[in-house]
């Protein structure tokens, strides 16, 4: 299709098939931009609620200075949009941010993202496609600028101060539900202590009169070592005579061994002219 | 867009591609030769890999055949181990003539045998009338005074013979010498040639006659004239073959007296042979004539050439063993540079010398080259030739001169068989200790299992000045003409032929050793080489000597001492105290309430008191030597001046101490703290500057609120983005372990909440119970205390265990290691514990804090810092100390450096792990197990591997950098900065410019990026001074505080600006910066980032669809990027520089 088109706009507006290039840049006095791969977006099964298929635009190469208010201003002029999310690949959407903390696990966005753009309407979608996009898109308008450089870092710096009270109301409720569960859990191993199953099993845990081996790695290593020494402590060495013909064998073949890694490394050496002294 | 690339361009921009394997180096490397830029080693082949010997059953266990039964034996007798054999006998294959050789020279000799044959005869003439001598010829010796009696006319040579190493079969490559005897007939030498340096002077005539013969023959490439050992007397003439031989041979031609000729009677150590009258040209009456050993001796060695040559070969008859001994002595000479010049220890001393053992019945006829080698070394190390000398006569003839004659004549006294040549009448004291000292760290290294003794000993050069502490030379040899004048060496001097250099040098010496006494370890100097010159130059003056360098060995904990204790001010030797000392000398009361001399030099800072050797040298040069200060360049220290820190001076190692200071007490106040949930079991520092190797380590800081956002609820200053970034305030981190206990959750994420929990409280405490201000996180806390920023993290020792934590299908709980819990152990365990290692390490090594940071501030400087971790070249430093053979343990940072660069750039990384035993941990079996491990996992393993004995197999410090390029762009820089600091540090006349090997080559990157220096907060610690300097929101040390406020830590816009390049455009370039004050940064486009890619939703990075060509493909959108780099970086960017000449668009 693009091979039809006249030269110029090819190289400017090529897009892989399905997807639409929009070209962005930073501010008004840029003179490169970047281009926004947008296509309607589309999934063999509707996992996602947030994201029903007929009112969402999948949007590639969001540049990293890009937000998600700046991209909410660029598709609110074709209809008003519901959400905007980004992410560092393609995928389900991350978990709600209420359950990700606000100072545990947080992780920033890097470099290149990707956005989903849901509009209010099913509408927008087509708004978006009947959209001709002339000239840049600009990201950073006076109205709502995105800060980079020094003023960026400040803010982030800024950010990076925690409020201790904040922290330690988080980490609070944190370990009230974690109290809860445990204790929960704990409950139901006491019911079940000694109860069989359907089956007739009973499971046996740490606790209780009589607990078993716990069911680590560590503690089979144990064992099995444990047993391993038993058995060479029974044995007699060097006291059959096939056995003392057996060691004289093994030493002769560790000498010939090392006899040809020897060789090995010298050939290695001769050929790297290691045996130029000077 | 398609973007192309200059194959042929600059190696290391190539080098720096990410892709690609170890292989591809080798190719790099080759362009690096190209350019001729450094004599690199030609990197291995990619199958030149150490594999793991897998012998097959059979191959194992078949019954062993005679042969295979005796060399097995005969190795376990004769050598260590069976490799070391091996590669002595590669080595020996490498150095020794070829018989194919050996015909071609005996040819060459053969023509010049009859060539000398035909030499006219000249009619005789006064000695004094030189004018038949052609004018292209000058005569080579110095005639001073000119003025001699006797007649001279020359006769074809009564016998020619071939002497020394080329008959014995031990002359070795890359410099086979032939030498050749030409005897004068009797008819030429008159009675009293032996006086006045008459034999001499007719030597050098006859000389002079066969070389004007010789000129013009088309056998010769070169006909030149040079001294024997640089000893002024003895000119020979060195002839090379014409054509493709001129680089195999050198034949020299000595001319000798006949035998029997003068009466060796005449000539012992305690007659005169030189006359004061004659060499003052002055009538002196009734003066006692000193004795004049040094003349007899030459003219003794010329007597005895051939009765040498007739023992040497008795000797190594049906002796195979020594051939190679002696090669391989030759070879150990030559490495530590002993065997060359004015005294020294040359191939034949090491024949005699084995003869003289075979003699004593030290060694035997059966031995071995390698035993024999041993041996030699032994005898070396264990006999001071300067006190004990020993002679190989054997007649028991009383008019022979006695040891006792020797020792008054000479420093080092080793006889001929004859009992009248001192074969070591030209060394010093100094040079023989050295190769004692030599042969006593060999022996040691052989004696050590662990380390390759055959590399150490004959492989490694031993430069000078990689060897010494400390190297200082005179630059202007003449002024040794007033030092001999000031000490009143006449005598000697005409002993010496007026050789001023070799006269004053033991005296000069000696001086030194008395004035730095137990500050040296070991005290030694170049030996003096004159060079050759062409046939019709005059000969080499004395002070056309190559320039004197003296070498210090510093002892590391008394070389920095003040204080100079002298006698009790009433004894009687405080006399030859003041005297030896001059004006510094004053009397002192001690605590003791002792009343001495003492000297006392300036040493307020480290940094000053590494001068004191120094100063000692300069002013008891000059007081005795009459050697101004402007003639000695001091080069030990000159290196210091890359750690100093804007105009400050001094190397700041006392700021450390008061962070240590302040660290010391911190973790006393964190483990007295009361009311905490879980006492504290352990706090152990991290950061660099806790083991004395930062660059830059952290100043105290006063934060002026006015050039600051402040933040009053949290009490915390926030950098003002108009305002010149904030100076850089690093936090020193510090682990604080938990006591274990059942309170703790057992789940990961629980684990971290009461971590968090722990460091609000921590924070609470220390304010409530110290009244520290602190900052507390989720995962750390921040404590303001003296001006310090310290990061205290609490740890809990099971943590990584329950992050590793994974129940299988079966319901087992397994083990398995994660990439958190790695980064954890990492920070928590292995850190803490390296910090503490390598803290002990500084205590015993001074000089280990700064040769580490001058280490890395040049991998800094060459903007390679980012790519190799601190820990990385801490370890690298740490072998220098722990495993210095052939060295001893550096005393300076700057001869450790050097040290370093050498050991990065020559060390074998593809075929061998680098092993640092701290702490002596490892043994014996260790060793082979990590070698055996490292061969056996080779392409799984880091490009660099050091193991340590808690990092047996991982190699934990290099497991992600550097890459094959990055540590290939390295190695070359190493070698390149090693060859051009040294020159510098060898030559006092070129550039005095040392920071040149640390500012790096800029032409070689795509863009370069130049930061505005306002927003640089480290500024100040960049190599070359910044002319303009900022405000950085600093208050004076002394400047009074109304309310404390939390200074802004950690806060580094280059270091944020690096970060999110890296994370955008990693894929397309490496961007190399210099983080102390560096304002470049070095973008290198990625090759594999540009070629063309076919769509994925998940390369859709940066990248742009390529419309032009016929399949759709997309190509980096590199203008945006170009343009993003300035987005990106607003307020700091300053400019960005695209060099297109390097790359198109």
């Amino acid at each position: 299709m693009y091979k039809m088109a006249p030269a110029r706009q090819c190289s400017t507006l090529a897009a892989p098939a399905g997807y639409t290039a929009v070209p962005v840049k930073f501010s008004e006095e840029r003179r490169t931009h970047h281009y926004l791969y947008v296509k309607e977006h589309k999934v063999r099964e509707e996992l996602d609620q947030t994201r029903p298929q007929n009112r969402t635009l999948f949007v590639l190469n969001v540049p990293p200075y890009c937000t998600k208010e700046s991209l909410f201003q660029i598709f609110t002029s074709c209809s008003p949009v519901e959400l905007v999310e980004l992410q560092d690949k393609p995928g389900p959407s991350e978990p709600q941010s209420n359950t990700v903390s606000q100072h545990f696990g947080r992780r920033q966005l890097k470099g290149f993202k990707v956005a989903y753009v849901v509009f209010k309407h099913p509408s927008g979608v087509q708004a978006f496609k009947s959209l001709k996009v002339k000239k840049p898109i600009v990201l950073s308008e006076v109205s709502h600028s995105i800060k980079t450089g020094i003023n960026k870092w400040v803010d982030d710096y800024r950010a990076s101060l925690t409020g201790t009270a904040e922290l330690q109301a988080e980490v609070d409720e944190f370990m009230k539900g974690y109290d809860e569960r445990v204790a929960e859990e704990e409950e139901k191993a006491n019911e079940e202590e000694g109860v069989p199953d359907e089956e007739g099993w009973v499971k046996v845990t740490r606790k209780g009169r009589r607990p078993g081996l716990a069911r680590t790695e560590a503690v089979n290593i144990r064992v099995t070592e444990r047993e391993k020494r038993k058995r060479a402590q029974k044995e007699l060495l060097n006291f059959y005579a096939w056995q003392h013909r057996e060691s004289k064998r093994e030493h002769l073949a560790e000498l010939r061994k090392k006899f040809e890694e020897d060789k090995q490394k010298i050939a290695l050496m001769r050929a790297q002219r290691k045996f130029r002294p000077f | 867009m398609q973007k192309k690339r200059n194959r042929a361009g600059p190696p290391q921009q190539e080098a720096a591609s990410d892709d690609g394997e170890m292989s591809d180096s080798s190719d790099k490397m080759e362009v690096a030769q190209g350019k001729g830029k450094s004599a690199v080693k030609r990197a291995p082949d990619a199958d030149e890999v150490l594999r793991p010997v897998k012998l097959s059953k059979s191959d194992l266990y078949k019954p062993p055949t005679n042969d295979e039964l005796n060399r097995l034996k005969e190795t376990e007798h004769l050598f260590h181990t069976n490799l070391l054999r091996m590669q002595i006998e590669e080595l020996l294959q490498e150095v020794k003539l070829k018989e194919k050789r050996r015909k071609t020279i005996d040819g060459f000799l053969r023509e010049i045998n009859t060539l000398l044959g035909t030499i006219p005869e000249t009619p005789q003439t006064d000695l004094t009338d030189q004018t038949w001598l052609p004018d292209s010829i000058k005569v080579p010796i110095l005639q001073v005074p000119y003025q001699v009696k006797g007649k001279f006319c020359f006769l074809p040579p009564s016998s020619i013979k071939v002497v020394g190493s080329y008959l014995l079969g031990t002359c070795i490559k890359p410099e086979i010498n032939v030498d050749l005897a030409v005897t004068m007939p009797q008819e030429i030498l008159q009675a009293k040639d032996n006086l006045n340096q008459r034999y001499s002077r007719k030597r050098a005539l006859y000389l002079a006659h066969i070389a004007s013969h010789l000129a013009n023959n088309e056998l010769f490439s070169s006909v030149k004239f040079t001294y024997m050992n640089s000893n002024h007397l003895k000119p020979v003439l060195l002839l090379r073959p014409y054509g493709k031989d001129e680089k195999l041979v050198t034949v020299r031609i000595h001319v000798c007296p006949p035998p029997g000729f003068f009466k060796i009677s005449r000539l012992y150590p305690n007659k005169n042979n030189v006359r004061t009258a004659w060499y003052t040209e002055q009538e002196t009456e009734g003066v006692n004539e000193p004795p004049t050993p040094h003349y007899n001796n030459t003219i003794l060695s010329d007597l005895t050439l051939e009765h040498h040559l007739h023992h040497l070969s008795n000797c190594a008859s049906d002796f195979p063993g020594m051939k190679d001994a002696v090669a391989l002595l030759k070879v150990w000479l030559h490495q530590r540079q002993l065997d060359k010049g004015y005294g020294c220890f040359n191939g034949f001393l090491a024949a005699m010398l084995i003869s003289y053992l075979l003699s004593k019945n030290k060694i035997n006829k059966v031995m071995s080259g390698y035993q024999v080698l041993r041996n030699t070394l032994q005898f070396l190390a264990t006999t001071d030739l300067t006190v004990n000398g020993i002679t190989m006569a054997t007649s028991t003839d009383s008019s022979l001169p006695s040891l006792h004659d020797f020792h008054e004549a000479f420093q080092v006294v080793f006889v001929d068989p004859l009992g009248v040549v001192n074969l070591c009448a030209d060394m010093t004291t100094n040079k023989y200790h050295q190769i004692q000292f030599e042969a006593r760290e060999s022996l040691k290294v052989l004696d050590d299992t662990s380390a390759d003794g055959f590399h150490l000993l004959l492989m490694v050069p031993k430069p000078f000045v990689r060897t010494f502490d400390h190297v200082f030379h005179l630059t202007n040899v003449s002024k040794l003409q007033g030092t001999c004048k000031k000490m009143k060496l006449l005598n000697q001097l005409i002993d010496q032929g007026g050789d001023y250099l070799a006269t004053s040098l033991p005296y000069v010496l000696s001086i030194l050793s008395k004035g730095l006494g137990p500050r040296v370890a070991l005290l030694s100097h170049t030996l003096p080489h004159r060079p050759e010159w062409d046939i019709g130059e005059e000969p080499a003056k004395h002070r056309d000597s190559s320039l004197l360098s003296v070498g210090l060995l510093l002892e590391a904990e008394l070389h920095t001492s003040v204080l100079e204790k002298g006698p009790a001010a009433d004894s009687s030797q405080a006399l030859d105290f003041r005297a030896f000392w001059g004006e510094k000398s004053e009397l002192r009361r001690f605590q003791d309430g002792s009343i001495c001399e003492a000297v006392v030099w300036p040493g307020s800072s480290l940094c000053e008191k590494r001068k004191v050797p120094e100063l000692i040298v300069k002013y008891l040069l000059e007081l005795h030597a009459d050697i101004p200060e402007s003639c000695i360049s001091y080069t030990g220290n000159v290196l210091d001046c890359v750690l100093t820190r804007g105009k400050e001076a001094g190397t700041e190692e006392e700021k450390m101490v008061g962070i240590i200071q302040s660290y010391d007490d911190l973790s006393r106040k964190l483990w007295n703290l009361t009311d905490l949930p879980l006492t504290v079991t352990s706090v152990q520092g991290t950061h660099p500057c806790l083991r004395y190797s930062d660059v830059f380590p952290p100043l105290p800081v006063k934060p002026d609120w006015s050039s600051y956002q402040l933040l009053r609820e949290k009490k915390c200053l926030v950098p003002n983005p108009e305002k010149p970034c904030p100076a850089y305030v690093a936090p020193v981190k510090v682990i604080c372990h938990m006591e274990g206990s059942g309170k703790w959750p057992q789940d990961k994420d629980a684990i971290k909440r009461v971590k968090a929990a722990f460091q609000i409280r921590l924070a609470e405490l220390l304010r409530a119970q110290h009244q520290l201000l602190c900052n507390p996180s989720a995962t750390h806390t921040d404590v303001y205390k003296d001006g310090y920023v310290f990061r205290v993290q609490v740890a809990y020792h099971r943590e990584p265990q329950y992050m590793k934590e994974i129940v299988t299908p079966e319901g087992m709980l397994k083990y398995q290691d994660t990439e958190e819990s790695l980064q954890l152990e990492l920070e928590t365990l292995h850190l803490p514990s390296l910090t503490s290692t390598l803290h002990g390490l500084h205590q015993q090594h001074p000089a280990f804090g700064g040769t580490s940071r001058m280490a890395k501030r040049w991998i800094h400087s060459q903007l390679l810092g980012d790519s190799f971790s601190e820990e990385c070249v801490d370890l690298l430093v740490a072998h220098l100390f722990l495993h210095p053979a052939p060295y001893s343990p550096p005393s300076s940072p700057q001869v450790g450096f050097l040290r370093f660069l050498h050991l990065l750039a020559t060390f074998d990384w593809k075929n061998s792990p680098l092993i640092v035993n701290l702490n002596g941990e490892l043994k014996g079996p260790d060793y082979t197990e990590i070698q055996n491990d490292f061969i056996s996992a080779r392409a799984q393993l880091p490009v660099m591997f050091i193991a340590t004995p808690k990092d047996k197999k991982d190699s934990l410090w290099t497991k992600t950098q550097p890459t094959a390029q990055i540590l290939q762009r390295l190695i070359v820089l190493c070698l390149e900065s090693l060859r051009a600091l040294e020159q510098q540090l060898m030559d006092p006349s070129g550039s005095q410019d040392y920071k040149m090997t640390f500012r790096p080559p800029l032409d070689l990157y795509d863009i370069l990026i130049r930061l505005n220096p306002k927003q640089i907060p480290r500024h100040r610690e960049a190599v070359d001074q910044p002319a303009k300097s900022f405000f950085r929101g600093l208050l004076k040390e002394g400047a009074q505080v109304k309310d404390l406020m939390f200074p802004v830590v950690g806060y580094d816009p280059v270091q944020c600006y690096l970060q999110e390049l890296r994370e955008a455009y990693g894929e397309f370039a490496l961007f190399f910066h210099d983080k102390h004050g560096g304002d470049v940064i070095g973008v290198l486009w990625k090759p594999s980032g540009f070629e063309p890619q076919p769509f994925k939703t998940t390369n859709m990075t940066g990248r742009v669809m390529d419309g032009k060509s016929a399949k759709p493909l997309l190509v980096p959108n590199v203008e945006a990027i170009v343009e993003d780099f300035e987005i990106l970086g607003e307020g700091l960017v300053a400019s960005v520089e695209a060099r297109t000449e390097r790359w198109s668009i």
